[in-house]
C-alpha cells in the first residue's frame, strides 16, 4: 500500500521519536539507576553513560532502600496511604455512585436543577475551598485525624457525573424485573447496577486511587502527626531531612512511584479512558 | 408512586448533598463572605465587614502582583509547549507505524507520577552539579543555576511542568486523532492533497474543539500551579516563582488572614470560570466539543441537561421495534 | 367478581392533553389468556404496565383477586413478567437468573435447586445452566426469561411483546412453547403484541386497542368473522380485508368506478334498508375466482384484470383494480393466473361487511 518513500519517511519518524523518548525518560531512568548506588558512585558515575545504568547487583545494592524501609518511617507512610485510598474508594463508590445513580434513574423534585449545579461544580479550582476546608475540619476539632483527613475527599462532582452518564443507560427494565424479583432499590444498586457497570466503578477506583495517592497540598494541611502521614508527605519529610543521601532520596521517590506505576499497568485501558472522558467533562 | 420516587431520591442523593453542602457550597458561601471582611482566623472576634477594601488592597499588594505576573509567566510558557508538544506527539505517534504502544506508555510515564515525586526528582537534576549540568558540560555549556537564580528558576519549573503533563494531552490528541475517519484522508489524497494540506484542511479542522478544550484545561492547569515551586523552591528565590495559589494558600494557612485570601480566592475562581465559558462558547456551546472522546462511555452529552422523568416515557420501549402490520 | 377486573381504568401523563389509556374496562376470568393487541402506541403496554404496577394509574380501579391494588407494590400483586428485551440479571448465570426472586423470597436453598431445575428441564435450558446471558442466544434469553417468571408460582404472567425480538422461525416455535407452557402451568396470562397472527394463534380472548380505547374484545374468531368497525377488521386477518366504497340503493351497490352489482339477499337483509354512501368490506378469501363458486350465483359477478401476484404456495394473492381500488383474492394453489388475465369473481354473500363512512362502525 505505502510507497518507498512515505515507508522511508515513516522510519525515519519512528526512529527519532525513539530517541525522543529516551531524552524524555532519561530523569526516570538516571532516577532508577542511582537509586541503587551509594552517594560517591553517584557522584562518579555522573561524567559517564554509567550515570544511566544501574550498578551490577552485589553487596549493598538494596543499601539505599534497607535504609528507607528500616530507619524511617516509610513502611508506615505507604500502609496509611493504601488505606486512606481504599477507604475512599469505597466510600467515594458509595456516595457518588448513590448521587449518581439518582440522578440518572430517580425522578426525585429538581433533579434537573441538581444535575445542572454538579456540572457547574465541575468547573470551580478546589485549590480555593482548601483553606476554608481547613477550618471547617479545625472548627470541628478534626485536625491531625484520619476522619478529618477523609470526610472533604469523598464527595467528588466529577466522579458522580461520571456515574450519572453511565448509569443513565442502564436498561429500566432490567430495574423492573428486579422489583419483581423481591430486589428493593438498595440491594438493586448494590448487586445489579454497580455489577453492571464494573467499567466505570473500576475507572473512578484507579482515579480515586491516583488522586489520594498523589495528593500533597490536603494531607500537608491535615496532618501534623507522623503516625498518620501520607508517603507523599512523609517523602518530602524524608529528603528534606539533611542526614538522607542523595541514594536514599531516589530510592525514596522510586518506591513512592512504584504503586502508581503498578496500577497503572494493570489499569491502563481505564485509565485512558478516565483521561480521554475528561474531554467531555465540560468540552 | 411520586412521593415514594423523592423519599427514594433523596435517600440517594442525600449522603452526597450533605458532604456537597459541607465541603463544597459552605466553603464557596464563606469565601464569598469573608473576601468583605478583614477575618483573621487566628482572632475572629476583631472582624470587620471593609466592603471591597480587600478588593483594592490586593492589587495595591505588590506581592500578589507579582504572584499574578509569575503565575501569568508560567503560563506563556507551559501553555504553547505543553499543547503544541502533546499535539506533535500525537501525531507522530499517530503516524508512525511501529512502537505505538511504547511510545504511549514512555510519553505518559510521568503523568502517573505525583508533583512531589517529579519535584523531588528535578530537584537532583537541576542541582548545579547534577546530571544536567553534566550533560550539559558534554555539549560545551557553562553550569547553570536552574532552580537556584531568579531568572532561571521560573523557565526551570515550567519545563518540568510540562514534561510531566504533556503525555496527559497527549492521550486525548491521540483519542481525537483515532476518531477522525480514514476516509476523509483517502479522500484528500485522491485530490492530490500533499502531506501538509491534509494537517490544515483535515487533522485541524477536526481537531479543533478538542484543541480549544486542551488549550483551556492547559491553561486553567498552569494558572493553578502550586506544588512544584512549594516543594522546589518555597516560592522563591526573591518570589520570583511565587505563584496566585501559592500565595492564597499562605496568606490563608500561614498568615491566617483568611479576609485576604478569599478575596484572592474569589478573583481567581473568577477568572477561571471565565476562561471555561470562553472555552464553552469556542466549542460552539460544546456541542461538538468532546464529542469526539466521549464516546468510550456511551456520554450523551446534551442530553445531560434534559433528562426525561423516567414515567414520561410513552410505550416507547414496546413499540418502537414495531413495523410490521 | 372476576379474577382480574380492570374498571374504567385511565393513564394521563403529566402535562399530555389526553388519555393515553381512556375507559379501560376487562373482565379477566382465572387460566385466560388475554391478548393485547393494536398498532404503536395504542395503550397496550401502558395498560400492562399499570396491571404490572410499573406505571401509576391515573383513574379507575384494578382488582386482581378481588384485591383492588391501585396503590400495591409490583412485587405484591402476585404478578411475573417477561420482558421484550428479556431484562435478564448480565452479571449472573441462568440458574442464578431464574433463582435470583426465589432467593429474595427467603426460599430454602434446596426448594430454590428444585424448582429452577424443573424450570431448565421444561424450558430445555440443560447445557446452558451455567452460562451468562451474553453467551445465549435471543431465543435462549427469552426462554431464561420465561424461566424467570414460572419459578415464582405467580397467578398472573405478563408478557410484553416477548417475541418481537426473535426471527420469524424462532417466533412460531415460542408461541407453541408459551401456548405449551400456559395449558400445562395454567397460569392468567395476559400478552401484549403488535402481531395479530401472535394474538390470533395463542389467545382464548383478543383485546384489540386504538389510541387509548378498546375497540373490541372477543375470541379470536368473534372478532375475525363479527368485527366491529373497520379498524378491527382491517388489523386483523392478512392480507387485509378489502374495502370499498359504494353508494348503496334499491339492493344494488354502485362502485367508485361505475360498476353496479346486485347485492344478495343476505346483504340486503344484513342492510335493513339502509341506503346511502358506505364502505364495503370483503376478506381476501371470500372473494371467489373459482368457476364453480362463479357458476353458484347469478347476480353480482365483477371482472377485472390482475396486476400483480404473489405466490407461496399454499396461499397465493392476486391482485387487480376493482371499485376505485386495489382488491385482494386469496386463492387456491389451483387457480393462479399471470399477471394481465381477467378474471370473473364473485363475493360470498354471508361475508359481506358494511361500515359506516364517518365513524366506521358495522352495519
Amino acid at each position: 500500500m505505502r510507497t518507498k518513500q512515505q515507508r522511508l519517511c515513516n522510519r525515519i519518524l519512528v526512529a527519532a521519536m525513539l530517541v525522543l523518548s529516551l531524552f524524555f525518560l532519561f530523569p526516570v531512568i538516571w532516577m532508577l539507576a542511582n537509586s541503587f548506588k551509594p552517594d560517591g558512585a553517584i557522584t562518579a558515575d555522573m561524567n559517564s553513560i554509567a550515570a544511566f545504568i544501574p550498578p551490577l547487583p552485589g553487596r549493598g545494592f538494596f543499601a539505599n532502600y534497607t535504609a528507607i524501609l528500616t530507619s524511617t518511617g516509610f513502611v508506615r507512610y505507604m500502609a496509611n496511604t493504601l488505606f486512606y485510598a481504599a477507604v475512599l474508594i469505597l466510600l467515594g463508590i458509595v456516595v457518588n455512585g448513590l448521587a449518581g445513580y439518582a440522578l440518572a434513574k430517580i425522578p426525585f423534585p429538581f433533579r434537573e436543577q441538581w444535575l445542572l449545579v454538579i456540572m457547574m461544580l465541575l468547573i470551580v479550582p478546589t485549590e480555593t475551598v482548601i483553606t476554608i476546608h481547613f477550618l471547617i475540619i479545625a472548627k470541628a476539632g478534626l485536625l491531625n485525624t484520619v476522619v478529618g483527613y477523609i470526610l472533604p475527599m469523598i464527595v467528588n462532582p466529577f466522579n458522580i457525573f461520571l456515574f450519572r452518564q453511565v448509569f443513565v443507560n442502564l436498561p429500566d427494565d432490567v430495574y423492573e424485573a428486579a422489583q419483581l424479583d423481591y430486589c428493593g432499590p438498595v440491594k438493586y444498586f448494590f448487586t445489579m447496577v454497580l455489577p453492571m457497570s464494573k467499567t466505570v466503578v473500576a475507572t473512578v477506583s484507579v482515579f480515586t486511587f491516583l488522586n489520594v495517592w498523589n495528593d500533597y497540598l490536603w494531607p500537608s494541611l491535615v496532618f501534623t502527626s507522623s503516625d498518620l502521614l501520607t508517603a507523599q508527605i512523609g517523602l518530602n519529610s524524608i529528603t528534606s531531612n539533611d542526614n538522607t543521601t542523595m541514594g536514599q532520596t531516589l530510592a525514596v521517590i522510586t518506591l513512592v512511584t512504584i504503586p502508581v506505576i503498578i496500577i497503572y499497568s494493570l489499569f491502563s485501558r481505564q485509565i485512558v479512558e478516565g483521561v480521554t472522558s475528561t474531554g467531555s467533562k465540560e468540552g | 408512586m411520586k412521593r415514594k420516587n423523592s423519599i427514594m431520591g433523596m435517600a440517594f442523593f442525600g449522603p452526597a448533598l450533605v458532604l456537597m453542602t459541607l465541603f463544597l457550597f459552605l466553603p464557596m458561601v464563606l469565601t464569598f463572605g469573608f473576601s468583605f471582611t478583614d477575618y483573621f482566623a487566628l482572632n475572629p472576634e476583631l472582624t470587620r465587614f471593609v466592603g471591597l477594601g480587600n478588593y483594592i488592597s490586593i492589587f495595591k499588594d505588590e506581592l500578589f502582583v507579582q504572584s499574578f505576573l509569575n503565575t501569568v509567566r508560567f503560563v506563556l510558557i507551559i501553555v504553547p509547549l505543553q499543547c503544541g508538544g502533546a499535539l506533535l506527539l500525537a501525531m507522530a505517534i499517530h503516524h508512525g507505524a511501529h512502537c505505538k504502544k511504547y511510545f504511549k506508555v514512555a510519553f505518559f510515564v510521568p503523568v502517573v507520577m505525583s508533583l512531589a515525586v517529579v519535584s523531588t526528582l528535578w530537584m537532583q537534576i537541576y542541582s548545579p552539579e547534577g546530571i544536567l549540568n553534566t550533560l550539559l558540560g558534554h555539549l560545551g555549556i557553562n553550569a547553570q543555576p536552574f532552580i537556584h537564580s531568579a531568572r532561571q528558576a521560573l523557565p526551570s519549573i515550567a519545563v518540568m511542568s510540562v514534561w510531566q503533563g504533556v503525555g496527559y494531552q497527549m492521550i486525548i490528541f491521540l483519542g481525537g486523532l483515532q476518531n477522525i475517519s480514514p476516509a476523509l484522508y483517502e479522500a484528500a489524497e485522491m485530490d492530490h492533497a500533499t502531506g501538509w494540506q491534509k494537517f490544515k484542511d483535515i487533522t485541524l479542522p477536526e481537531l479543533k474543539p478538542l484543541c480549544v478544550f486542551v488549550f483551556i484545561t492547559v491553561t486553567i492547569g498552569a494558572f493553578r500551579m502550586l506544588v512544584q515551586p512549594m516543594v522546589m523552591t518555597g516560592g522563591g528565590p526573591d518570589h520570583s516563582t511565587y505563584t496566585i495559589v501559592y500565595d492564597i494558600y499562605e496568606t490563608g494557612t500561614v498568615n491566617w488572614e483568611m479576609g485576604l485570601a478569599s478575596t484572592m480566592a474569589i478573583v481567581f475562581t473568577v477568572f477561571v470560570v471565565v476562561l471555561t465559558i470562553i472555552q464553552n462558547v469556542l466549542t460552539g456551546g460544546g456541542e461538538k466539543g468532546a464529542s469526539t472522546e466521549s464516546r468510550s462511555f456511551g456520554f450523551r452529552r446534551k442530553g445531560a441537561g434534559s433528562g426525561r422523568p423516567g414515567s414520561e416515557k410513552e410505550e416507547s420501549h414496546a413499540d418502537e421495534t414495531t413495523k410490521t402490520m | 367478581m372476576s379474577f382480574i377486573e380492570f374498571r374504567n381504568i385511565c393513564k394521563r401523563y403529566p402535562g399530555a392533553g389526553k388519555n393515553t389509556v381512556d375507559g379501560f374496562n376487562l373482565n379477566i376470568e382465572e387460566k385466560e389468556f388475554i391478548a393485547f393487541v393494536g398498532p404503536s402506541g395504542c395503550g397496550k403496554s401502558t395498560t400492562l404496565r399499570m396491571m404490572a404496577g410499573f406505571e401509576e394509574i391515573t383513574g379507575g380501579e384494578l382488582y386482581i383477586d378481588g384485591k383492588k391494588v391501585n396503590e400495591t407494590a409490583p412485587r405484591d400483586r402476585g404478578i411475573a413478567m417477561v420482558f421484550q428485551n428479556y431484562a435478564l440479571y448480565p452479571h449472573m448465570t441462568v440458574e442464578q437468573n431464574i433463582g435470583y426472586g426465589l432467593k429474595n423470597m427467603k426460599v430454602p436453598a434446596d426448594e430454590i435447586a428444585r424448582k429452577v431445575d424443573w424450570a431448565i428441564r421444561i424450558l430445555g435450558l440443560e447445557e446452558y445452566r451455567t452460562r451468562k446471558p451474553r453467551n445465549l442466544s435471543g431465543g435462549q434469553r427469552q426462554r431464561v426469561a420465561l424461566g424467570r417468571a414460572i419459578v415464582k408460582n405467580q397467578k398472573v404472567f405478563l408478557m410484553d411483546e416477548p417475541l418481537s425480538n426473535l426471527d420469524a422461525k424462532l417466533r412460531v416455535s415460542m408461541r407453541t412453547e408459551i401456548s405449551r407452557l400456559h395449558r400445562e402451568l395454567g397460569a392468567t396470562t395476559i400478552y401484549v403484541t403488535h402481531d395479530q397472527v401472535e394474538a390470533m394463534t395463542m389467545a382464548d380472548r383478543i383485546v384489540i386497542m386504538k389510541d387509548g380505547i378498546v375497540q373490541q374484545v372477543g375470541r379470536p374468531m368473534e372478532l375475525y368473522d363479527h368485527p366491529v368497525n373497520r379498524f378491527v377488521a382491517g388489523f386483523i386477518g392478512s392480507p387485509q380485508m378489502n374495502f370499498f366504497r359504494v353508494q348503496v340503493d334499491g339492493g344494488q351497490a354502485r362502485f367508485l368506478d361505475g360498476t353496479v352489482i346486485t347485492l344478495p339477499k343476505e346483504a340486503r337483509e344484513r342492510l335493513k334498508g339502509r341506503t346511502g354512501q358506505l364502505v364495503l368490506g370483503i376478506r381476501g378469501e371470500d372473494l371467489k375466482t373459482d368457476a364453480q363458486s362463479v357458476a353458484a350465483q347469478l347476480e353480482g359477478r365483477m371482472h377485472s384484470v390482475i396486476v400483480n401476484t404473489e405466490v407461496m404456495g399454499n396461499e397465493n394473492n392476486l391482485y387487480f383494480d376493482f371499485g376505485g381500488t386495489q382488491a385482494v383474492a386469496r386463492v387456491s394453489k389451483y387457480e393462479i393466473k399471470e399477471i394481465g388475465d381477467s378474471v370473473e369473481f364473485v363475493f360470498v354473500p354471508s361475508k359481506i361487511h358494511f361500515f359506516d363512512p364517518e365513524t366506521g362502525a358495522a352495519v
